[in-house]
């Protein structure tokens, strides 16, 4: 087996057309997606007056002073701004743009959610702007940059959900996937449903779940061995049956649970295609193509 | 040293966006809430309840801009109904309650012995534009 550092960082992206086009698609949606984020953030902060359990930088320092509605959305204009300058590399500022970024998205973050319980759906986004802010401040070359980015963000996404198995065994031990247990997240998760829109319905897996103890089990059961060999992912041969692995994970909380990582499943999504071997063998054909069609068509109307 | 380092500085997963773990504790009991909207304050019945007999009808809060985890934490970590968590309940609501009487509901899920769940809603705060009334089994503050 190779070095897990090889194929996370050496070969993580080819030094081709397809490879630079690939990670800006990368860029562009991590920085969609924590201006997103940032605004639904700020939009919701007014409306809370007691922090009820402080979260992450919110344990450290006050963080009171976000409720006001113009630094909660003058906070996220400036995210817009400095991921903004990332993007397109403007000179100086674009380099600190990403890191000021992510420092404005964790103090938006902590103000929205020290109410107690907190989502994940923002973890693999955030962690991506920061993958993004060091590669911007570490690497002056852009191919040696794109690498340290992809290479950092498939590093992480096996840590976490590794971690998360990992956290499985130290909260419950190994009959953590008892399919007693997804009874129970189950009639919570459909509680959640009928709060938000007062009505209760359960779906076919929710009720074949409820029905048969044993495919409750092995539902967690595939889910957990999942999490748990997710770090396997920082080898190249394992990368892709991993995601997928990884994605029917999250097809199977979102049917059981009524919870849809939406933005971890489009980045997951994102890394799984083969988009710069795609665009390096038929990019340039298919560019070639539509040239060649448009002179037909130019020719024949002029 | 790999589980303080990864695990428990973190509460079990991942930092800085992500730090409650998550689904890590099978079988925990929960907690959560429901709003139901109703007509009159005094047919309000403040004991435990079946959903099949919730009075009034449902309060979807996701419509209404409430989001319901934040509502279900605030509920279950209130332990004292002081002025303050009245006046922080009553202004989740303030935009959109108009001339509304809403019934408040803690739900709790349990596993019983007999291995089926067990949930049942407890009323706990009745929340109008003008106040806000509690459950009388939590005393007056």
């Amino acid at each position: 087996m190779t070095s897990p550092f090889n194929d996370l960082f050496e070969t993580v992206l080819p030094d081709s057309r397809g490879g630079r086009i690939y990670f800006k698609v990368f860029e562009l949606f991590v920085v969609v997606s924590a201006i997103h984020l940032a605004w639904k953030w700020a939009g919701y902060i007014p409306r809370l007056t007691d922090t009820v359990e402080p979260v992450g930088l919110a344990a450290y320092i006050n963080l009171s002073f976000v409720v006001d509605p113009v630094v909660a959305w003058g906070m996220a204009l400036a995210l817009t701004a400095s991921a903004s300058t990332g993007f397109v590399r403007i000179r100086l500022l674009g380099r600190y743009g990403y890191a000021v970024a992510f420092m404005l998205m964790l103090v938006l973050f902590a103000a929205r959610f020290s109410q107690g319980k907190i989502p994940h759906s923002a973890n693999l986004v955030g962690m991506a702007v920061l993958a993004l802010a060091l590669g911007m401040l570490l690497f002056r070359n852009a191919h040696d940059r794109a690498r340290f980015v992809l290479g950092f963000t498939y590093f992480y996404v096996g840590l976490a959900y590794t971690l998360a198995g990992i956290a499985k065994l130290v909260g419950t031990g190994l009959t953590w996937p008892d399919g007693r247990h997804l009874w129970m997240w189950i009639n919570e998760k459909s509680i959640d449903v009928f709060a938000k829109y007062g009505q209760l319905d359960l779906n076919w897996v929710q009720h074949l779940a409820l029905d048969h103890r044993l495919f409750a089990t092995a539902m967690l059961t595939f889910g957990w061995v999942t999490e748990l060999t997710a770090f396997l992912l920082w080898w190249e041969r394992f990368r892709r049956p991993l995601i997928v692995l990884i994605l029917m994970l999250h097809f199977g909380i979102w049917m059981s649970m009524n919870i849809m990582f939406k933005l971890s499943i489009f980045e997951l999504v994102i890394l799984l295609l083969p988009l710069p071997m795609l665009i390096d063998r038929y990019g340039e054909k298919s560019a070639r193509s539509i040239v060649d069609r448009l002179d037909t068509l130019t020719a024949r109307i002029f | 040293m790999v589980y303080a380092a990864l695990v428990a500085t973190h509460y079990g997963e991942f930092w800085p966006f992500s730090i409650y773990p998550m689904f890590s504790q099978g079988g925990s009991d929960w907690s959560r809430t429901v709003v139901r909207e109703i007509e009159d304050v005094d047919d309000v019945k403040w004991a435990p309840t079946a959903v099949s007999e919730l009075p009034g009808v449902a309060y979807p809060l996701t419509p209404n801009g409430v989001d319901p985890i934040d509502l279900a934490s605030f509920i279950s970590k209130t332990h004292v109904w002081d002025e303050d968590r009245k006046l922080g309940l009553q202004s989740t609501f303030l935009p959109v309650i108009g001339d509304k009487r809403l019934l408040v509901f803690k739900v709790d899920g349990r596993i019983s012995p007999t291995d089926s769940v067990l949930i049942s809603f407890e009323p706990h705060a009745l929340v109008t534009r003008e106040s806000v009334v509690t459950n009388p089994r939590f005393g007056r503050e």
